[in-house]
């Protein structure tokens, strides 16, 4: 029986395979895949998702275990074991915008990718606002007049400031996260557990080098 | 309109058959087993499901409004709808047995059919043992594939509270992070809401899950209170009593927290063991029955038919005899198709070839007698 890792592809890629490197996995096989998506060796199938892909891939149990961003896992709130944070993907929520000091007439349009996230927030503030949901790009709405401002993550803030926009409030941190299917890790405890232990932060990295 | 709504969806032939045939073998088992039938409506108020001492989202339920203004729903789950109708039966029925659909649309497919049991007003550990025993029995009359059965209780992380005194806002926070294995996050709220010992205790109950030999680790891990030792012993009965009928492959998972506010005991799980998918589920619920101000023990446990009907064996040695009859032997043909008791039976007026049989048999008429001839 082979473990089933499902990994998130673009911007969590790169940072994933090095920390997985650094945790002592010969990541070879993952970064000479060409344009394969899915890769198996001795001990393990990996596939490559976009992150909300993995969060559902891993709920349905085709994935015993997923490397994905917290954002997504706040947004769409998979039914998985949120089992560890990682020590990348680091990230805030923010509502930005472009810099004025007058405020909008009315009710504020806010433009995003993840209006689970904005619903709750403008909630707490008790301020009601329309919702534009988007799919990429959301710095484009306020620059072309589609919303006030906008909810997304930020990592370095330089798409935001190349393009004129402020943070106005920070409100969430994120970072990757390790989760599991809810019935592998019971099923498939003792070749999870050993992934698991050697990928959490707080332990010490192995030595034994294995190939993923 | 020839659409179905999104997750409604048909089903035809050997999926239809195989949910009938678990149908049928629940109610032939729970029937020797001495269970009465229950049926609840499939409409009911929102409110029965959504009072605070159920909990249960308005949003995951089909709803509308009638014409009071009342919420009405499609039934979202078996065993409140149960204890709203047991709450005044004052019978001496104390086992119950139902099959039937709930509704969810927050998950795929909106409507899922299940069978399962109400056990009330029996001794606690018997209630659970007829649980555990009917589904030993009957998934065995299904023939299921192999499965786990995984066994926790609510009161390991109501103990390791109990000293924290969190607001119900973070209690419920902290049993989601429970519910999640989210070993930071537990963490995090215990630190900040209680201390650094209380939170190291949690994050170790997160990972108290594995093979029973778990219970006699922590039997030893909390030799000095008596109430979680209770409970460690409570499920070493049950772990023995089961071992000592044949079922071997027990989980246990200590760190285990309840969905639902009424659970108040033990909780158990069956896993398939080739796919991991959750057969059955279950547990004891006395609290069920305080909005009714009726004191109870309340367990039971429903099985997933729409995922077993993956795991069962399928009808296969069921002999398919086709009778070739002609409008002046049919009534010859339906005679001689009540002798073939369980096999499955087509008359048909000419050999469909697309189809195969067991064996074929013509009947004709000749010179006013009949003939049975094998082909």
């Amino acid at each position: 029986m082979k473990l089933c890792i499902a990994l998130t592809k673009g911007r969590l890629e790169e940072q994933c395979l090095d920390y997985l490197e650094q945790r002592a996995f010969d990541v070879t096989p993952l970064i000479e895949k060409g344009r394969k998506l899915c890769v198996e060796t001795d001990h393990f199938k990996v596939f490559f998702a976009k992150g909300v892909d993995v969060a559902t891939y891993v709920e349905n149990g085709i994935a015993d275990l997923g490397i994905v961003g917290e954002d997504i896992l706040t947004e769409y709130q998979p039914d998985v074991f949120n089992l560890i944070g990682l020590p990348f993907g680091i990230c805030r929520m923010a509502l930005a915008g472009i810099p004025t000091e007058e405020a909008p007439e009315g009710k504020r349009t806010i433009a995003t990718k993840y209006p689970n996230i904005a619903r709750s927030f403008f909630q707490e503030k008790g301020e009601s606002v329309d919702l534009v949901k988007l799919e990429g790009s959301v710095e484009l709405a306020p620059l072309l007049g589609l919303a006030d401002d906008i909810v997304d993550i930020v990592e370095t803030g330089t798409t935001l400031r190349e393009n004129g926009l402020v943070v106005k409030e920070e409100f969430m941190r994120f970072s990757a996260r390790c989760i599991a299917n809810r019935s592998s890790l019971k099923v498939k405890r003792s070749l999870m557990l050993p992934f698991i232990e050697a990928i959490d932060k707080e332990s010490e990295p192995r030595h034994v080098s294995s190939n993923l | 309109m020839m659409q179905l709504p999104s997750g409604s969806q048909d089903a035809l032939g050997l999926i239809v058959n195989q949910r009938l045939e678990i149908f049928e073998k629940f109610h032939r088992t729970t029937t020797i087993r001495g269970f009465n039938t229950i049926s609840t409506p499939v409409v009911e108020y929102a409110e029965t499901f959504t009072n605070p001492f159920i909990g249960m989202k308005l949003q995951s339920m089909l709803k509308w409004f009638d014409e009071d203004g009342e919420i009405e729903v499609l039934r979202p789950d078996w065993t409140i709808a149960i204890a709203r109708a047991l709450a005044n039966d004052h019978s001496h029925c104390k086992k119950w047995a139902y099959q039937g659909s709930v509704f969810q649309r927050d998950k795929p497919g909106m409507e899922y059919r299940q069978v399962g049991i109400e056990v009330v007003d029996t001794d606690p550990t018997l209630g659970e043992f007829e649980c555990l025993f009917l589904a030993k029995q009957f998934l065995k009359e299904i023939q299921c594939e192999p499965y786990y059965i995984e066994l926790g209780h609510t009161g390991f992380f109501e103990q390791l509270t109990l000293a924290m005194q969190l607001t119900d806002k973070v209690s419920e926070q902290l049993r989601q992070a429970m519910h999640d294995k989210n070993k930071d996050q537990v963490f995090k709220i215990a630190k900040q809401h209680s201390n650094q010992q209380h939170a190291e205790e949690l994050v170790e109950l997160i990972n108290a899950f594995g093979s029973t030999e778990i219970l006699d680790r922590y039997a030893t891990h909390w030799s000095n209170h008596s109430e979680l030792l209770g409970i460690i012993d409570h499920l070493k009965t049950i772990v023995k009593v089961l071992q000592d009928i044949g079922m071997n492959q027990i989980l246990i998972d200590l760190g285990r927290v309840k969905n639902l506010p009424y659970y108040s005991g033990i909780m158990f799980r069956g896993f398939s063991q080739t796919k991991g998918t959750t057969l059955f589920s279950g547990g004891r619920y006395d609290r069920l029955y305080d909005q009714y101000e009726r004191k109870r023990t309340a367990v039971g446990l429903a099985f997933d038919v729409d995922e077993l009907v993956h795991h069962i064996k399928a009808r296969s040695n069921q002999k398919r005899i086709c009778l070739l009859a002609s409008i002046d032997t049919l009534a010859e043909a339906e005679l001689l198709l009540q002798e073939y008791g369980d096999c499955i039976i087509d008359i048909q007026f000419e050999r469909d070839e697309a189809k195969t049989y067991d064996l074929v048999l013509q009947i004709v008429k000749k010179n006013g007698a009949i003939e049975v001839i094998h082909q």
